[in-house]
């Protein structure tokens, strides 16, 4: 079919290319003998069809030269416009020096180089941070969500020529043309994903940085070696820009990393220091306990030998029970603080899910708060530590319980994406939502909008997400209400039952039944 | 004749269970350290031993595999003011025949050591 319009083109084409020329001498002659016959009556003037073959001739030797001129007269005029445009990049790219915001300076580049140059689209592509390919940080003429979508590996044609031909404006037309049909293809599809006709590739003293891709409205010519030369040297100074933004960036971000790691270790010590603590606590009260509630289930139990005051009675039970419950509070510290260290089992994670709502169901329903839950399908066994999933779990619930004071309602969701094979956990509430310029805070160690909390819950919680690899991110609209999704890959530990099986401890229940007798 | 040794670094609590289990006919020796206690236990030949996890010097874990290569037909319970999974594991892979911990049910105390001694006399 292609190859039938192609035909059909370059016949229409010739056939044009022949009107055009029998219309060209036929006017050339018109006018010629029209001229000329008054005062030289040539002879072969009579033939007409010779002398239309003459001045087609000449109509056509002139034409080049004729056309040239005309180029250069209008590149005169539009170079004088460009040359206006040109100044106008070098001062951006003088002003680009100063901004250190990777974001802004590419937000201003694209903008400056679009409306300077009177662009269909241009974006600037730069390696993620996130993904090993390149992605476009800044875009001109776009749609938002478009620009978002695009995404171009590291060994796509287009990145592999810029790779091998150096710091050259790529001419989309120019460039197809050199390859064969299949790589022309490949290479087009770059093109047209990022929707350009050329690209400049940013090359900061050798090291690749980026590409600027941009389209214009009007036919692809209107760029000459002129104003390529002007790009490569406008590259130079972004790509350093660029350069020193990525730097900038990177760095941010490493700082960032080192506070997480800085106050994850404050937080390690403060858990070793309850630990500690309460483990001195234990072994200092739990004696003078033991005694107390020891000597009181003496007398008890000599009931039956001396007859006892039902009030005497009464309080020895009372005895037993406190001290009992003294002993608790010091148990529970050290469970808290062990948490971290304990071993990983396989957890069904819609059960500590259960657990952790029953256990704030008391707070709930004073609160009014409605709390249910929904788990989509069979979970798959996750390996993690149970204490862990339960303080992320009660995090969550805690801080939608905060959030919405009283009266609301707190959904909580996990569900199993076979395809990726990532557990989802979601909770969400309605509560009074987050200020926007607050969301990128609330996981920050310290950070509470509350005047009575310390403001390590979240954090706590993205630790723990961290630690088994996975993400947790926020939505949230004030006034409606927040999501908070938690996303946790499931790893290769998790797919088969570790090898070393947790021995079997007959003396659990004994213990257990002993705590509650 | 029901022998049983106690071995606790707080005297009071030797004391205090002793006390309460001659009340009910057994012969009770009582140590304050891990090397007394394995003492104690050579001369006195007990059926069971309430052995404390958390103790200076020579600690209940090590007392407890002393015991159980030496005397492996004594039963010893182990007492502890903390319980933990790891200490739990540990004390059964060593041979330890119960866990419990302070304060302590006397009542489940009294009946379990009456019966490791009657399942003892049992098989003797």
């Amino acid at each position: 079919m292609s190859l039938y319009v192609k035909k059909r083109k370059r016949v229409l084409k010739k056939v044009l290319i022949g009107f055009s020329l029998f219309f060209v001498g036929s006017t050339a002659y018109v006018l010629f003998s029209s001229l000329t016959s008054r005062f030289f009556p040539y002879p072969f003037m009579g033939n007409p069809v010779f002398a239309v073959l003459i001045t087609t001739l000449a109509a056509l030797l002139t034409y080049k030269p004729l056309d040239y001129l005309m180029t250069q007269l209008f590149k005169n005029y539009l170079f004088r416009k460009k040359s206006y445009s040109h100044m106008a990049l070098m001062d951006l790219a003088e002003e680009l020096a100063t901004i250190l915001d990777l974001t802004e300076l590419a937000n201003l580049v694209v903008n400056t180089f679009g409306e300077t140059l009177h662009l269909k689209t241009v974006a600037l592509v730069i390696p993620s941070r996130i993904r090993d390919d390149y992605e476009i940080i800044s875009a001109y003429g776009w749609n938002v969500s478009d620009c978002k979508r695009v995404r171009l590996p590291k060994d796509s044609p287009l990145l592999r020529m810029i790779q091998d031909g150096g710091p050259h404006v790529l001419v989309r037309d120019r460039a197809l043309r050199t390859l064969d049909w299949q790589e022309a293809n490949r290479l087009a599809h770059d093109f047209d994903s990022l929707r350009a006709s050329w690209v400049i590739p940013f090359f900061a003293r050798e090291e690749f940085v980026g590409v600027l891709t941009f389209s214009s409205y009007i036919p692809e010519s209107i760029f000459d070696e002129g104003d390529f030369h002007f790009f490569r040297e406008f590259a130079q100074e972004v790509a350093k820009c660029v350069r020193n933004a990525l730097s900038v960036q990177e760095l941010k971000l490493a700082n960032q990393e080192l506070q997480d790691v800085q106050s994850q270790l404050l937080q390690s010590i403060k858990i070793q220091a309850i630990e500690q603590l309460a483990t001195g606590i234990a072994h200092e009260i739990h004696n003078p306990l033991t005694i107390i509630s020891g000597k009181a289930q003496v007398l008890l139990l000599q009931k039956d030998r001396a007859s006892y005051d039902e009030r005497v009675e009464e309080v020895l039970k009372t005895i037993v029970k406190q001290t009992k419950r003294a002993a608790d509070i010091t148990k529970k510290l050290l469970m808290f603080s062990q948490s971290s260290g304990s071993p990983k089992e396989m957890l069904d994670l819609s059960q500590v899910l259960e657990d952790t709502i029953a256990l704030v169901s008391y707070q709930t329903s004073l609160e009014g708060i409605e709390v249910t839950r929904s788990v989509a399908g069979a979970l798959p066994p996750y390996y993690a530590n149970v204490h862990e999933f339960r303080e992320v779990f009660l995090n969550l619930i805690l801080n939608a319980v905060q959030s919405i004071g009283s009266k609301g309602k707190i959904h909580c969701e996990i569900r199993y994406r076979c395809q990726d094979e990532i557990l989802e956990i979601s909770v969400s509430d309605t509560g009074k939502g987050i200020d926007p310029q607050n969301r990128d805070k609330v996981f920050n160690p310290f950070f509470t909008t509350r005047t009575n909390a310390v403001g390590l819950g979240l954090f706590v919680t993205k630790q723990i997400v961290h630690r088994y690899a996975g993400s947790i991110r926020v939505e949230s609209r004030v006034g409606e209400g927040s999501l908070f999704i938690v996303q946790l890959p499931l790893m290769e530990s998790s797919k088969r039952v570790p090898a070393e099986k947790s021995l079997p401890l007959p003396f659990l229940k004994q213990v257990e039944s002993e705590a509650s007798s | 004749m029901k022998r049983l040794v106690v071995v606790d670094d707080e005297s009071e609590i030797c004391d205090f269970l002793k006390g309460f289990f001659a009340d009910r006919d057994f012969d009770v020796r009582t140590a304050t350290s891990g090397e007394q206690a394995l003492k104690t236990i050579g001369a006195h030949k007990p059926q069971v031993v309430l052995l404390d996890v958390h103790m200076p010097g020579m600690d209940g874990m090590e007392v407890l595999r002393a015991i159980k290569s030496q005397y492996p037909n004594i039963k010893v319970i182990m007492v502890t003011a903390i319980e933990t999974r790891e200490k739990i594991e540990e004390a059964m892979r060593l041979g330890a025949d119960n866990y419990i911990t302070k304060p302590l049910s006397l009542e489940y105390l009294e009946k379990d050591v009456k019966e490791k001694v009657a399942l003892l006399s049992e098989s003797s």
